[in-house]
């Protein structure tokens, strides 16, 4: 493996684990059900789509790399179906969004 | 391999057990079932990680189902978007729950 | 029909090579089944007018990964900040695409969009939770909508 792609591959990897841990910060920040599903959405998917791409790098045939990069819009799916029903659940509950004046 | 799959797993696996520990706190039931989506994202990220660390491709076969079957439960939630004009009926699991 | 079955048939193969991670040892298996997605996918969605163009396919994939970028970057740094702007609101959109897949990718997508993530949808009226209510989140769904449109050879009235 070329050295530069070995370099590529570290720097995905690492701002995968980076938009992890935001997600993760934001899920044990944020003040309620819908605001933390924003960060798991958004930040823990990405983190998974850099960690897939920077796999792909590395994999030894294109076939392989295809592969890894097939399990993101799977996962993608998953968390859009899981997340609108998280939504509509607590919006079903009741479940007011907190808002800025509330806070105060 | 560069030696930052294995770091990086277990800092995902980490990140994974506050987060788990956080949404089973609650405090509503809709904050419970973001566990469910932590599994998507968090756990088919460290099967791959792991597969590239000395795992063996198969893993990657299992963070693949993984993430098939997680998929399907994008299923609920297509019926909603195909369907128009129709008025929630009865029984539907958006009626209000006391 | 043949067209359809042709086309079918190559994406479904492709999967198949993709998935064995090209290896031809089981290619007598992955014919198999490869003859029967094509007769499931038939059965399940019926070829139907309209244009698929890959113009458009690649727009879309470039719009979304650039946005769930942009969405993941806006949500780490809020997440981050020693004081969360974060300032939520509802906001009520009437969605201009017809029911069926353009919808459903439609609020399949706004999730990883910066800011929004669909709360429920009733008939034309999608509810959205933004993240914080100086983003203008109405004009990006409504761009998400152009692109999701085209990509189903349609305009959004």
């Amino acid at each position: 493996m070329p050295p530069w792609l070995e370099y590529a591959s570290g720097t995905l990897l690492v701002a995968g684990a980076f938009f992890y841990f935001a997600g993760t910060v934001g899920l044990l920040r944020f003040p309620d059900v819908y605001t933390r599903l924003h960060a798991l959405a958004k930040a823990d998917n990405l983190g998974l789509g850099c960690v897939l791409a920077g796999l792909a790098l590395q994999a030894e045939t294109l076939a392989a790399a295809l592969k890894l990069l097939l399990v993101w819009p799977l996962a993608l799916a998953a968390s859009a179906g899981v997340g609108y029903a998280i939504a509509r659940r607590a919006d079903a509950l009741g479940i007011a969004p907190w808002t800025r004046d509330k806070s105060k | 391999m560069t030696g930052l799959e294995l770091p990086v797993a277990l800092f995902l696996l980490a990140n994974l057990a506050a987060a788990l520990l956080r949404a089973a706190r609650g405090p509503t039931a809709a904050d419970r079932m973001l566990a469910a989506l932590l599994f998507g994202s968090t756990g088919v990220g460290v099967l791959a990680l792991l597969a590239h660390a000395g795992g063996g491709t198969p893993l990657i076969d299992v963070a693949l189902t993984l993430a098939l079957l997680a998929a399907i439960t994008g299923v609920a939630f297509a019926r909603r978007a195909w369907r128009a004009g129709q008025p929630p009926t009865k029984g539907d699991d958006d009626a209000p729950v006391a | 029909m043949l067209n359809t079955v042709l086309r079918r048939g190559a994406g479904f193969a492709f999967l198949w090579w993709v998935l064995a991670e090209g290896s031809t040892v089981a290619w007598g298996l992955g014919a198999v089944a490869v003859a029967a997605c094509v007769a499931a996918s038939l059965r399940l969605l019926p070829p139907r007018q309209g244009t698929f163009s890959l113009a458009a396919l690649i727009a879309f994939v470039a719009f979304f990964l650039w946005q769930s970028m942009r969405g993941g970057l806006q949500v780490a740094a809020m997440a981050l900040s020693p004081r969360p702007g974060l300032s939520p609101c509802m906001l009520d959109y009437p969605v201009a695409l017809p029911p069926g897949p353009p919808r459903l990718l439609l609020v399949a997508s706004l999730g990883l969009m910066p800011g929004t993530v669909g709360v429920r949808l009733d008939d034309d009226r999608l509810r959205l939770h933004v993240l914080d209510a100086r983003l203008p989140a109405a004009a990006e769904a409504k761009a998400l909508e152009a692109v999701i449109a085209r990509l189903f050879g349609r305009r959004t009235a």
